[in-house]
């Protein structure tokens, strides 16, 4: 057995910030390492490697091997369904291992945990982990985020840093070919699209210019703020929203209405892509490299790098705008990173070492090992200079810096950690970075949705009338956008068919699982 | 004529013959048993030949088939079957009391028939043409060619699919133009839906579907195409007349077992090729039952539409089965 | 086939006419190989946004390049092989014999046996009861498993049933006449006879293991085990970015388009050589003829 002296379990949980040498603070168990099994797949690391540089670094500092048990392993979870069939298949096999690390585990352990499969971690955090509850002390709404209906948490979840997604961006070369200023409110914003579809900006002499288009469609919706709607309430599409501790519903609102019939009018002058429901993915590539596409919302950070087509297009320059005015004057930017993840580890019944283990979650919580999952391993991905950890040119040049990462086993997003948003700042364009500063500058962001758990009632209802209301609010949207019927004219029949659809009875679940989580904050 | 059924598809009336027969080799006075027994000991080899497959069935097929009971349990995969409670028919209520589910069966069924009336002929109608041609490389790589679809995975049909309908560069859009028609946008429309599938179904599928029919084709004997020159047939007459029918119980089988596959309609194809806008006539059970599954993990709900699935798809062959069987002798069983 | 001197003009029109639809048909279905052929020989970016229409753009050898240096992916093809031949093998094995017995007017319950069998064209039992089925057998993570699971199914079955109920019993009682046992008869006459039935059935399995994957990903568990089409499932999950983090790959000539293109390529090339070999049982040449009436 292996016993652990209140000494060594104090000093484990500590954060230290002076350099870690070979002085054992941060070992878990004494003697022989502990071993404890663990489930880890995701699409691009589909089973825990073991010779992770990561890994074996976290073996030498807390005394603990991680062994890789993963069921399903050629399985991929894939990211836009959130399947997480290997998940099941490790389930029904009947043997779960000691730890469980997936992307998509929340609803699974929030609904296997309270039939026993997993362990509830609160008291563990509290009494074992101090690293951990420090930060959940911080950050109480995440506290309330990861809980499961019965109040407990089981998992501990992947956290990002990093506050932005999306942000507008405009061709402003062709502004200023056009003479036009960068548009500050959503009429200027208006008629800077006009200008791109009938003045010719790109001057091949055909209006084949594309003013506003969008990898995903939604982001077409996304538009509705302009006139005070709202689209979602977090990193979700189609996601509820929280205003003022009243759980609403984006698609129900009157400003989503007078943004849908602005919209259908803007589809039918030509200033939103014709196929934007169809084109997706690779628009941003097309539309940009062939010269057509003048402005969209997306991703800082992927969207910044498509000013190196300035070498092929003369004049290139997609820069990030600030969010326009809406038509009362305010500018929100409505997406931001989700700080909690429905991503990360949790705790297998049959798990005979709880102590040890939530100790060794907790350890990703310390500084240093805050800093391994983030950077990777000193001297090999990374060198401390002044305290901060500075990637090695040679590791940034040797390809997208992500999939290094995971290569060494660091930035795992089924594993629970806090991210560090100093590891991305390090290969961001400098495009992402002015637009971010920007972004910072006019403090667009508002509250995000976290997220309710259910308890068995709640689901039934939500499962029984959301799918279906989600579907026709879905149907009609883009019909109006299509201009298949005007909102303006189908509105009272369209919120008397939600009412039907059960809408009413959907809403009043979400609040009470949102007040039973949140404390109605 | 060879046309009487001297083979062993008729079968009560062949059975009864064979009995009376070893019967009567047996002698009149032997018991039932005797003769069942006899039976085994002269026929041991059939059953021999068929035991492994029964066995296989039993294996690998129906001993998992507890499986089905999902459908009537409140499923919890930690729980496992046998420790999840019963709702008994909660999930089929659920099912059908929605809308948007019932909206879904109508269209698989008007999809299904568009795919029977379209889709069930293309490939017959491909490999008579086949047979009609005399080139014997430009057949046999018209033939190989034809195929190939098939094994493109349907993202990348989906894909062009999209592209030929597009309203701004599809190839459909602009033929359109030439004929000053103004452009569509198709995969919006539902109305254009269903032809646009079944059409990219069949440009998919006809080409490997015919491969049965090429085969069951090249069993007609030559002999009856050579008496018909004689009499003075020309290819038309010698495809409906002998060409056709010759090949009749393979389209029948065929026929039955699409009537039974009237309840699958390509789920992966549609999920590509639809979008809100269309789901009023693209939505099928397949698609919704993925929809409502994304929520959580609803193995119940999803068997549920399964096992729905399968019994209407069951009762229609059963009675397509039963007409064939008093037709024409031929059937699935 | 006929002579085409003795066709007479309606004949010659009527030929001719066929001709030229069939050809219209095989470019509509030569189009989707020349398209992932094209995207497979394109440059990453090209094909990602969705430039490539008919001939490659940016034309570049790396999305070969990477599959071919990948060890995975030749490991991965020696495994679609091994699945292949040993799974048509085995189910030639249970499908031959299982037909020829059930076209047997004297099987007893013969109606039984059929509906026993058909039945599981309809009622599955769902995913997670196959999974432990193949647990319980000790059959997980293994190829063996994968061969037999999936060797015997009951479209095939009755295909081949068919086919030899078709044979005239002539056949069969000329045979016995000479001693022949059941096993001698379906070796020596209904095999021989139902050759383009066979060649079918063979086809079938073939093409059903080549493109089979998601057995195969759900029940093994090593890489090394994997068959091609799941291969370029993970393919794609490693090179598709997610929104956070994509950079805009220009260092990498390749993307997960051209990728998916070459492999797909390069799994239709068996295909294309193997069924000529089989259309020729689809030619004229069964003799039916030679028995008295």
């Amino acid at each position: 057995m292996r016993k652990l002296s209140l000494a060594t379990a104090l000093l484990a949980g500590s954060a230290i910030t002076t350099p870690v040498f070979a002085d054992g603070h941060l070992k878990i168990v004494q003697g022989d390492p502990l071993e404890l099994t663990i489930q880890m797949n995701h699409a691009r690391y589909p089973v825990y490697e073991e010779e992770w540089p990561v890994e074996q670094q976290a073996r030498e500092w807390t005394n603990i091997n991680l062994v890789d048990v993963t069921v399903g392993a050629n399985m991929r979870t894939d990211e836009n369904t959130g399947k997480t069939e290997a998940l099941n298949l490790m389930l029904a096999g009947g043997n779960i291992p000691d730890i469980v690390g997936s992307s998509r585990i929340k609803d699974f352990v929030n609904q296997y945990g309270p039939e026993g499969a997993f362990l509830p971690l609160n008291d563990l955090i509290a009494e074992n982990a101090p690293n951990l509850q420090a930060y959940l002390d911080e950050r109480p709404e995440i506290a309330s985020a990861i809980q499961a209906a019965d109040g407990n948490m089981y998992y501990v979840p992947y956290l990002p840093d990093g506050k932005y997604g999306r942000a507008y961006w405009i061709r402003t070369d062709w502004l200023e070919k056009l003479g036009l200023e960068v548009p500050q409110t959503v009429e200027e914003f208006e008629a800077a699209l006009r200008a791109f579809k009938t003045q010719d900006p790109n001057g091949n002499g055909l209006a084949d210019e594309v003013p506003y288009f969008a990898r995903q469609w939604p982001e077409l919706i996304r538009l509705v703020t302009l006139w005070d709607g709202r689209s979602s309430g977090s990193d979700t599409y189609h996601d509820f929203y929280v205003d003022d501790g009243t759980l609403r519903h984006p698609y129900a609102g009157e400003g989503y209405r007078d943004g849908i019939s602005n919209l259908a009018r803007w589809y039918a002058e030509g200033l939103i892509d014709a196929e934007i429901f169809t084109r997706g993915s690779s628009a941003r590539d097309f539309l940009l490299s062939e010269n057509l596409g003048g402005a969209t919302h997306d991703w800082f950070a992927s969207t910044s790098g498509y000013n190196k087509l300035s070498s092929e297009i003369e004049g290139f320059e997609f820069k990030a705008m600030a969010p326009p005015a809406s038509v009362s004057g305010k500018r929100i930017e409505e997406h931001r990173r989700i700080p909690i993840k429905p991503d990360g580890w949790a705790i297998g019944y049959t798990n005979k070492y709880p102590v040890e283990t939530i100790k060794y979650f907790d350890f990703w919580f310390t500084e240093e090992g805050r800093r391994l999952a983030n950077f990777g391993v000193e001297g090999q991905q990374y060198d401390l200079i002044d305290g901060k950890a500075i990637f090695k040119q040679e590791f940034l040049d040797a390809g997208p810096v992500n999939r290094s990462l995971y290569q060494v086993g660091a930035q795992l997003q089924g594993r629970g950690y806090f991210q560090d948003y100093n590891y991305e700042i390090q290969w961001s364009n400098e495009f992402a970075l002015e637009g971010i500063a920007l972004y910072d500058e006019g403090d667009y962001l508002i509250d995000q949705f976290l997220g309710v758990a259910f308890n068995a009632d709640e689901q039934k209802v939500y499962d029984k009338y959301w799918g279906t209301i989600r579907d026709y609010m879905l149907e009609r949207q883009q019909g109006w956008i299509l201009g298949n019927g005007d909102v303006m004219e189908d509105w009272a029949d369209y919120t008397a068919q939600l009412d039907e659809l059960g809408y009413q009875d959907v809403l009043a679940v979400m609040q009470s699982a949102y007040t039973r989580q949140y404390g109605g904050k | 004529m060879a046309e009487e059924h001297t083979s062993a598809a008729g079968q009560p009336l062949q059975e009864a013959v064979i009995e009376a027969q070893e019967a009567r080799r047996q002698g009149f006075n032997d018991g039932q048993l005797t003769r069942l027994f006899d039976h085994f000991k002269r026929e041991w080899q059939v059953y021999a030949m068929l035991l492994p497959t029964i066995i296989w069935f039993l294996v690998f097929l129906y001993k998992p088939m507890y499986g089905l009971q999902i459908a009537f349990k409140d499923y919890s995969i930690f729980r496992g079957v046998a420790g999840s409670p019963w709702v008994g028919l909660e999930h089929f209520q659920t099912l059908f009391t929605n809308d948007q589910f019932l909206r879904a069966v109508g269209n698989t069924i008007k999809i299904s028939a568009l795919n029977l009336i379209f889709g069930f002929p293309a490939p017959i109608i491909l490999a008579l043409m086949f047979n009609e041609v005399l080139h014997a490389s430009y057949k046999r790589t018209a033939q190989t060619i034809v195929y190939l679809p098939h094994f493109i995975s349907s993202v990348i049909i989906a894909g062009i699919v999209i592209t030929a309908f597009s309203p701004t560069v599809g190839i459909v859009n602009t033929i359109m133009g030439w004929f000053g028609l103004d452009p569509i946008y198709f995969l919006t429309r539902p109305e254009w839906f269903r032809p646009i599938f079944v059409g990219a179904g069949i440009w998919q599928e006809a080409g490997f579907g015919s491969i049965i029919f090429l085969a069951a084709i090249a069993g007609v004997s030559p002999s009856l195409y050579e008496s018909a020159v004689v009499d003075g047939a020309n290819r038309w007459q010698m495809m409906w007349k002998i060409t056709i029918p010759s090949i009749l119980p393979t389209i029948l089988i065929m026929l039955i077992i699409r009537i039974g596959n009237v309840m699958e309609v390509s789920f992966e194809l549609v999920i590509l090729l639809y979008q809100p806008a269309t789901y009023e006539t693209a939505d099928v059970v397949n698609t919704w039952i993925y929809r409502q599954g994304l929520q959580s993990g609803q193995y119940d709900l999803a068997a549920a539409g399964g096992l729905f699935n399968a019994v209407v798809a069951f009762v229609l062959v059963m009675t397509a089965n039963t007409l064939s069987r008093r037709f024409s002798r031929t059937s699935l069983w | 086939m006929m002579k085409w001197n003795l066709y007479s003009r309606g004949d010659k029109f009527f030929a001719i006419a066929v001709s030229v639809l069939i050809g219209m048909f095989t470019i509509a279905t030569l189009y989707p190989f020349i398209y992932i052929a094209a995207v497979s020989f394109s440059s990453g970016f090209a094909a990602q946004a969705g430039k490539v229409v008919l001939t490659p753009i940016d034309a570049t050898l790396e999305a070969y390049g990477y599959i071919l240096k990948d060890p995975q992916f030749w490991i991965s093809y020696r495994n679609t092989f091994i699945y292949t031949i040993g799974g048509t093998v085995m189910s030639m094995l249970f499908i031959i014999p299982g037909a020829y017995a059930l076209s047997r007017p004297q099987l007893k319950g013969r109606r039984y046996f059929n509906l026993f069998i058909a039945f599981t064209m309809w009622f599955n039992a769902g995913l997670i009861p196959f999974f432990l089925n193949m647990r319980d057998l000790n059959l997980l993570d293994s190829m063996f498993g994968i061969i037999l699971a999936f060797a015997v199914n009951a479209f095939n079955i009755i295909l081949l049933r068919n086919f030899f109920e078709a044979i005239p019993q002539s056949f069969e009682e000329a045979a016995r006449m000479d001693g022949a046992n059941d096993f001698q008869v379906l070796w020596k006459v209904f095999v021989p006879l139902s050759k383009p039935a066979i060649a079918t059935i063979t086809l079938f399995c073939i093409v059903s293991r080549w493109n089979g994957f998601f057995w195969a990903m759900v029940l093994l568990q090593s890489e090394d085990k994997i068959p091609l089409q799941v291969f370029l499932r993970h393919t794609i999950a490693n090179l598709s970015d997610n929104d956070e983090f994509a950079i805009v790959q220009t260092a990498a000539g390749f993307s997960a388009e051209t990728v998916t293109g070459a492999i797909i390529v390069s799994s239709i090339i068996p295909v294309l050589v193997v069924y000529p070999f089989i259309q020729k049982y689809f030619e004229k040449g069964i003799l039916l003829g030679g028995v008295k009436e």
